[in-house]
């Protein structure tokens, strides 16, 4: 039994398909990144696993718990731990309040381990948190029970760039220790830090499930290279090259700047512009939202 | 169990203390005018100036006495309008509120039945019911003596008593818009607006040939100058209003549980 299973899963509001026959699984131990654009549906599928909204057609089990089934879906809830996009508390509590509460109905052996890595000011009330103390005090209580299922929309939203390390490493960890989550994101870098597996959402349809590697692999590199002579698309022409811009450099000194997005071996590509006058030679990974657009955009409301 | 009935009342005690203050140096001034105002000749004369549904709403009877004179100026007022209106607009909040600031994913995150995670809060207004239910008669029963009248001591526990179905009921109301409106401010201004025009319509339609609608509202189940004046403790009525409150209560909870919270 996987920890997440989604069957069918499609909710309408309204006239408004918000997700259409989604079918995955997550598997036990995964880190599964959930990505799409702003408005794909994500936190559509995030509010129906969580029993927050009932699906219109098809289903999803969490811990084998059908969300459509409240009894079985609270005894599951023991084991799950949720964040949502932007975490909301009783404004008036403290910190330590809310953490109290939630310790009361759901248990907190983690919570002091948790403080150290990430410490919003527990008696200050809430009311008085920036939004990083928020996102903070989301995620100790998204983990002090334990669970063996923790599902996250947009974990690091909020969190300075120190935390959102810290927060990576964190995630690292409780990966290594077994704990199965499903998160949302659409920042890219952050998705192939930390997951094993996407499930790509666009325009409420799932577009495809695939290991983080393989989607980097096929992805290839982002190519900049400038040369101090003139050179056109064909001077880089070969298998992998897609893509190419040629600009002319500026003033007459004839420097030719050009990118292009390569996949395939890195050594070929070298080799082929071993011979220009190179001025500069990037090649780095190729922002996930270019592999979106270049694999599923055209393939987007077909 | 009870964890969230537990901090909602803790949550709750202070404004409840705040109230309970209030509403006891209100009683306390209108016991302290007492004395001199029954000492005025004419009063009942100048009571029955007042149109009859006035006098209807206020539950005007007897103002001389001391359990008429309380029973119209502090309990028609205070409990039957006042503490009405506050607990439908207190109710009105529980679930609306949270709703509509998204705090309500977290909560409902947690292993617990939405129906128990409402219930709870909504009990949490046993807080408030019972402070000022408690501080209220006693600082009564004390200004009472200081002016030299006399009160039932009875009829003052019953009138405390039984504006606690009352107060439910009003509450009850609250919660049913609660659930079904999802902003916070305009369920709180459905459930005073209700609670209010029901005590209008109980007041307006009473002797006339429409009285028996005057059934449908709380109002006609909780008289306090029945009971301060007569003595009489109407059983039957706190029996409806639980009954009331049981049935809006349970279609809050149902419609509750099967709503898609957005």
């Amino acid at each position: 039994m996987a920890p997440v299973e989604v069957e069918g899963l499609t909710k309408h509001y309204g006239d408004v398909v918000a997700n259409d026959a989604l079918s995955f699984e997550v598997e036990a131990g995964e880190v599964f990144g959930y990505l799409g654009p702003n408005g794909a549906g994500k936190t559509t599928t995030i509010r129906t696993l969580m029993g927050f909204q009932s699906p219109t057609a098809g289903t999803a089990r969490l811990l084998g718990a059908d969300v459509r089934d409240e009894g079985a879906h609270i005894e599951a809830r023991r084991r799950i731990g949720y964040l949502p996009e932007s975490p909301a508390f009783d404004e008036s509590a403290t910190g330590r309040e809310l953490l109290d509460l939630h310790a009361a109905v759901k248990g907190d052996e983690r919570r002091d381990e948790l403080l150290e890595l990430f410490s919003p000011p527990l008696d200050r009330p809430i009311r008085e948190y920036s939004t990083g103390n928020v996102q903070m005090l989301g995620l100790v209580q998204a983990f002090m029970h334990d669970p063996d299922l923790v599902v996250m929309d947009e974990p690091t939203s909020g969190l300075d760039p120190l935390k959102v390390q810290q927060f990576n490493e964190f995630l690292r960890g409780e990966q290594r220790a077994g704990t199965t989550v499903f998160m949302s994101s659409h920042q890219l870098s952050e998705v192939r830090r930390v997951c094993d597996r996407v499930g790509v959402i666009r325009e409420a349809e799932l577009v495809t499930t695939e290991r983080v590697d393989a989607l980097l692999r096929r992805s290839g590199k982002f190519v900049r290279l400038r040369a101090a002579e003139p050179l056109d698309a064909g001077d880089v022409a070969m298998d992998g090259v897609h893509d190419v811009q040629v600009r002319p450099g500026d003033g007459d000194d004839g420097v030719t700047e050009m990118t292009f997005t390569y996949t395939g071996d890195v050594n070929p590509l070298v080799e082929r512009v071993a011979g220009y006058d190179l001025l500069d030679l990037d090649v780095e990974e190729a922002p996930l939202e270019e592999v979106f657009m270049r694999f599923y955009g055209g393939e987007a409301g077909a | 169990m009870l964890e969230f009935a537990r901090y909602d009342g803790r949550k709750r005690l202070r404004g409840s203390l705040v109230m309970a203050a209030g509403l006891a140096a209100f009683a306390a001034l209108i016991v302290w005018v007492y004395p001199s105002f029954s000492a005025m000749d004419n009063i009942d004369q100048f009571v029955e100036a007042y149109p009859e549904p006035l006098i209807e709403a206020f539950g005007i009877r007897s103002l001389t006495t001391i359990g008429g004179f309380l029973a119209t100026e502090i309990y028609s007022f205070g409990w039957v309008i006042l503490l009405g209106l506050y607990f439908a607009y207190a109710a009105a909040s529980i679930v609306a509120g949270d709703v509509e600031d998204e705090r309500m994913d977290m909560l409902l995150s947690l292993p617990v039945s939405r129906v128990r995670l409402v219930g709870e809060r909504f009990a949490a207004l046993g807080v408030p019911l019972l402070v000022v239910n408690v501080v209220t008669p006693v600082v009564v029963y004390a200004g009472v003596q200081f002016v030299d009248a006399s009160i039932d001591a009875a009829d003052l526990v019953a009138v405390h008593a039984l504006s606690v179905p009352y107060l439910l009921a009003c509450a009850a109301i609250g919660l049913v818009f609660s659930v079904v409106l999802s902003r916070e401010s305009t369920a709180q201004r459905a459930a005073l607006g209700s609670v209010f025009g029901l005590f209008l319509l109980e007041s307006a339609l009473a002797s006339t040939d429409l009285e028996w609608l005057g059934a449908l509202t709380p109002m006609r189940y909780y008289d306090p100058t029945a009971v301060l004046v007569d003595g009489q403790y109407d059983l039957q009525g706190a029996t409806v209003l639980l009954g009331a409150t049981a049935v809006l209560l349970a279609g809050a909870l149902l419609l509750f549980r099967r709503k898609d919270i957005q």
